[in-house]
């Protein structure tokens, strides 16, 4: 039984080293509100490499101690299980933020050039490397197959116009974790006047996404 | 979202089985599980309780509201008030559908929960189609939606925020249209 026991202490062991102090179940908590509001928001989110290289110790150490295991057991079982659940949330989030990259990726990488110094970046060094490899990708092969035979003086194009930018006047769904005042509504149409709405705590809404944006990354309201 | 994710959501959620072996605490990355005695009600999430009763280790108890009666009460009261009442669980659709689609014979009357649960669904989603109506047709910028649960936002907001997208284009460019127009022709 020594074996199993190792495995126990496995999800103890990982909460130590991280910045704050989260339970394993607190974090696997924040990877997924991480997923839902990368899921649903249109432009790219900050990125949350912190609570994925978190999420990817604790996987790593139990699939270690489950390698260590004997198979066939019921509890081995029911940790692989788990381990793949956490594994797809995981895998799901990470494409969810290639996806938009590639869909994106001038403006992000725009964003991240005019980004002033200490402010957080919304990609992980991975995703940023990723970015600018799709770029340069991306131009190379537009001149190949269809830029150089072009005349001349129609040989350039421009990325950043030729991209469309993340909608951020789509409208999205979500629920209110911290009790906010005073949100400017914008009219829709010109005959209409802006009003001013208070988004009281667990109750949820429909709006557009740029009023509430940094709502979303302060985690003061969860889109669904 | 789609529907298998809305599903993979709702399996978090715990349930309480009678298991029919005996295994030790297990220590799980998202919680402790266990003791499991056989013939002891124990908390578990629903995926776990699923698989187990797939492997029939363990009977599953209805969930509290799986009741005809509490269930009859809810699909009144949603028929009766124009707004969206509160469900008995954020996730009763899903839950009701797994359940009833794998542990039928551990829920008595299972047929009937099935339809009540479906006719509670069928009135929220006629309001939703009616406020989504009208909320396009007023050209409003928010809208309050409480009660209202994940899977019921997934299944018209896709659509509806999609066409909200393309009208605001549409008027938009228009805006911005009038002025290009005439250096077009």
């Amino acid at each position: 039984m020594a074996d199993m026991s190792a495995l126990e202490s496995g999800s103890a062991a990982g909460s130590e080293e991280e910045m704050e102090v989260l339970t394993p179940a607190q974090l696997i908590r924040s990877l997924q509100q991480a997923w839902l509001n990368e899921k649903f928001s249109p432009e790219l989110l900050e990125s949350k490499s912190e609570t994925v290289e978190c999420v990817l110790e604790q996987l790593e150490h139990m699939e270690e101690n489950l390698k260590r295991t004997k198979k066939g057991d019921l509890k081995v079982g029911i940790h692989c299980m788990e381990v793949e659940r956490i594994r797809y949330m995981l895998n799901s989030y990470l494409r969810c933020r290639l996806r938009k990259i590639e869909k994106f990726f001038p403006h992000i990488l725009e964003k991240e050039k005019s980004r002033a110094e200490g402010e957080p970046s919304t990609l992980s060094p991975e995703e940023f490397a990723f970015a600018k490899e799709y770029m340069a990708n991306m131009e190379t092969y537009m001149r190949s197959v269809a830029l150089k035979h072009m005349p001349p003086n129609l040989q350039r194009v421009d990325l950043l116009n030729a991209v469309p930018k993340p909608n951020l006047d789509s409208f999205v769904f979500l629920r209110v974790k911290e009790r906010q005042e005073s949100i400017l509504v914008e009219p829709e149409t010109d005959e209409q006047r802006e009003y001013v709405i208070d988004l009281e705590e667990g109750s949820q809404h429909l709006i557009r996404y740029k009023t509430i944006a940094p709502l979303v990354a302060s985690g003061a309201v969860h889109l669904i | 979202m789609d529907p298998a994710e809305a599903e993979f959501l709702a399996e978090q959620e715990l349930v309480t089985i009678i298991p029919n072996f005996s295994l030790d605490r297990i220590y799980l990355i998202g919680g402790d599980l266990g003791p499991f005695n056989p013939g002891l009600p124990v908390q578990v999430p629903l995926w776990l309780a699923m698989n187990l009763k797939q492997r029939q280790k363990c009977r599953i108890i209805p969930l509290e509201w799986m009741d005809v009666e509490k269930l009859e009460q809810i699909r009144d009261q949603e028929r009766k008030e124009d707004t969206f009442t509160p469900m008995p669980s954020p996730y009763y659709m899903e839950l009701t559908k797994l359940l009833l689609n794998y542990a039928s014979e551990n829920i008595p009357k299972a047929d009937e929960i099935r339809t009540l649960v479906k006719e509670t669904w069928d009135t929220r989603i006629a309001k939703l189609r009616l406020s989504a109506d009208s909320f396009v047709r007023q050209q409003e910028a928010h809208a309050r939606l409480d009660n209202l649960t994940l899977m019921e936002i997934n299944t018209a907001g896709t659509f509806l925020t999609q066409a909200l997208d393309h009208m605001y284009k549409l008027r938009t460019n228009l805006h911005s249209g009038e002025s290009a127009q005439s250096q077009d022709f």
